[in-house]
């Protein structure tokens, strides 16, 4: 843990400079530059509200806009930053090759990237927030914790994914489709209390209700949604019951994922 | 206390392409069965190195392509984790390991300049501080905000060349970086490198394929083969035997693949022709400074007339060096086998590769046979300040120098 930490503090101005020639790299030649951090979880909302209009999704109080818009902000976050993490040394073989540095840092400086996008989508959020008429509440404050959170589950799975990428680049083909699947099983079309009703309130699936309504928990991605939408939107705090079982599962996987990464990184440089 | 030391290191690899997945869960399943699994052969680019240097010394390590010098400096940098034997090294390492990479093309020189920096291992509060200086360095202040792709290659191995030396670390890791830029920007090169060496008196690895840098510049030398290190001795006396050895590796593969345009008019063939030594009884590399016999071989196949015979010498890159004829004796050759000899006192030929033409026709033009190439040797000295000058000059004449009227003794 400490090594780790040592690490991070003395590479940070490498990170800094890394995640700002991510960012500068991605914007530079685009018209439009980094308004295209927001265009897809904007056009995302537009077409998840159509949608809406046909089937119906109850989104209780709050408009249903705005609530999918603040769960597609953790989930794309969370998606392109896993996704940027698995592909990050496989992309960074000419440095590989030459020079050392911790190879953590790849992923991370990855994951960090995307964060200033996520907050790019914040002016998003704040503008959505005054055309409804939407205060804050004290809860916001928990918005770090959270993202926090969805940064470590972002490593848990870029980690690992990053090492057996350099061996074998059918994870970075898989990974987009394997995403594009856990978006479903995650509470960012429909809100987590839907599935809640379902389960919990009205059984639906009998005596199996409550182990399955645990099992969808366990993707630590619908508690870290249902928690942003209650901080954010909703004023009240997150529902911590809804976020243990993926807190665990994180606890568990991501240490693995760092250490199976830290084992395979000495041979980076012999066989990407 | 040495600052670097590499005790057994050796490192391999599997040759091949790396499995698919079927073939690595097929084997991992018949490991646990039990059963033996074919491995992919194993290919030594290390083989039980071993080497310490202290702190100031300036290392060269040469040797042909794939003999290990880029792995063992990969090792020695962290790049790249031993298969046995263990590397320990006392410092910050610099490696100059072909500059430049992490260039983006789509930023300007400065934007360059700061994030090379930093991967290098630099903070923003030195580079702001060297700015200038890499800056001047490489004679690319009017350009230092265009984007890199619009730069030359040459522009930009400057560029990371200024921003690779300007570093601080106990141990610089070159790896053939001089040879960057034109003649003017290589000379600025080898200055700065001779000032961190000599003034700053940092521990200095340097991979050439230039021997004369590496002589000038190396306190001692490190000549590896296949992995593994042959001699580890004063710079003069290993680039010696590198010369030798590297033409020798040359000339046994010129020989098998030859390329040679042959003209005749099939009046002779089994042309067979060889390079003499007299004192090592030995075909094909000659002593500089002895006696050698060009000896050729053919059989006539109908009469030869009036002709007479051209052997020249020619470099790789045919540049004609000598021509010994008989055309003051022009002559005939009954058909059976014959063979010719021409014997040299003393080879001036400066140590290197040379090649034998041959011409047999009339002295009025009308050719029998004419080739290129017919034949490959090599020359040698044990003399360095003789093989060194191998690239600089092609023959060697003797004199003598004469300071305002008096003689200068060797």
């Amino acid at each position: 843990m400490l090594t780790i930490a040592k690490n991070l503090y003395d590479y940070r101005e490498l990170m800094a400079t890394l995640a700002w020639k991510n960012i500068a790299l991605r914007y530079k030649q685009a018209y439009l530059g980094i308004a295209w951090a927001i265009l897809k979880p904007v056009s995302l909302m537009l077409i998840f509200t159509l949608v809406k209009s046909f089937v119906g999704i109850e989104s209780g109080n709050i408009p249903y806009p705005i609530l999918t818009f603040a769960a597609l902000m953790p989930w794309t976050f969370f998606q392109e930053s896993t996704l940027d993490g698995v592909n990050s040394v496989v992309g960074n073989t000419a440095l590989i090759k030459k020079i050392y540095f911790p190879r953590e840092i790849f992923p991370i400086t990855s994951v960090l990237t995307k964060l200033v996008e996520l907050g790019i989508n914040f002016v998003i959020l704040a503008g959505l927030m005054v055309w409804y008429q939407m205060i804050p509440s004290i809860h916001f404050l928990w918005v770090p914790v959270i993202i926090a959170y969805t940064v470590l589950t972002a490593l848990a799975v870029a980690f690992a994914g990053a090492a057996v990428n350099v061996y074998y680049r059918d994870v970075s083909q898989a990974l987009p489709v394997l995403l594009s699947l856990v978006m479903y099983a995650s509470p960012v079309i429909y809100p987590l209390q839907l599935v809640k009703n379902k389960l919990i309130v009205h059984q639906a699936a009998g005596g199996w209700s409550d182990t399955l309504y645990t099992l969808y928990t366990l993707n630590p991605l619908a508690g870290i949604i249902d928690a942003f939408q209650s901080v954010v939107l909703r004023g009240a705090p997150p529902d911590l019951n809804a976020m243990i079982p993926g807190a665990i599962m994180v606890a568990i996987l991501l240490p693995l994922s760092y250490l199976y990464f830290k084992r395979a990184e000495s041979y980076f440089a012999d066989v990407i | 206390m040495p600052i670097i030391e590499v005790n057994h290191l050796t490192k391999e690899y599997r040759l091949g392409a790396i499995q698919g997945l079927k073939q690595t869960v097929l084997n991992t399943g018949a490991r646990l069965m039990g059963r033996k699994v074919e491995e992919r052969p194993l290919f030594k680019a290390l083989d039980d190195v071993s080497l310490s240097i202290e702190q100031g010394e300036v290392v060269g390590i040469i040797g042909h392509n794939g003999a290990g010098k880029s792995t063992l400096l990969k090792m020695l940098a962290r790049i790249s984790t031993p298969t046995r034997g263990s590397v320990k090294v006392d410092g910050r390492i610099a490696p100059l390991i072909e500059v430049g990479a992490g260039f983006v093309p789509d930023f300007t020189g400065r934007e360059n300049v700061y994030l090379n920096g930093a991967i290098l291992g630099m903070s923003r509060q030195q580079i702001d501080k060297k700015f200038d200086e890499i800056v001047d360095f490489a004679e690319m202040a009017e350009f230092i905000d265009t984007p890199v792709k619009r730069y030359s290659s040459g522009m930009q191995v400057k560029l990371a060349f200024a921003v690779a030396t300007s570093i601080e670390a106990e141990i610089l890791i070159v790896d053939e970086v001089l040879a960057v830029g034109d003649l003017a920007f290589q000379r600025k090169c080898f200055d700065r490198m001779e000032d961190l060496i000599k003034r700053q008196e940092k521990t200095v690895l340097l991979v050439s394929h230039n021997i004369r840098q590496v002589e000038r510049l190396c306190s001692r030398v490190v000549l590896l083969d296949k992995g593994a290190l042959v001699e580890d001795n004063e710079p003069s006396l290993v680039c010696n035997r590198f010369i030798n050895l590297m033409n020798l590796s040359i000339r046994s593969d010129r020989a098998h693949r030859q390329v040679r345009e042959i003209q005749n008019s099939g009046e002779i063939c089994n042309i067979n022709m060889e390079a003499l030594n007299p004192l090592t009884k030995c075909s094909g590399s000659l002593s500089f400074g002895s006696q050698a016999t060009l000896r050729f071989s053919f059989d006539v196949v109908s009469g030869l007339r009036g002709v007479a015979i051209y052997i020249g010498i020619h470099t790789a890159d045919f540049v004609y060096l000598t021509n010994n004829n008989t055309a003051f004796s022009a002559r005939d050759f009954s058909i059976g086998h014959h063979t010719v000899e021409l014997i040299f006192d003393e080879i001036t030929l400066i140590p290197g590769i040379y090649s034998v033409l041959l011409w047999i026709g009339t002295p009025e033009g009308k050719v029998s046979y004419h080739t290129e190439n017919l034949a490959t040797f090599v020359v040698a000295s044990d003399d360095f300040s003789i093989s060194r000058q191998q690239g600089q000059a092609l023959f060697s004449m003797s004199g003598s120098w004469r300071f305002d009227g008096v003689e200068l003794a060797y």
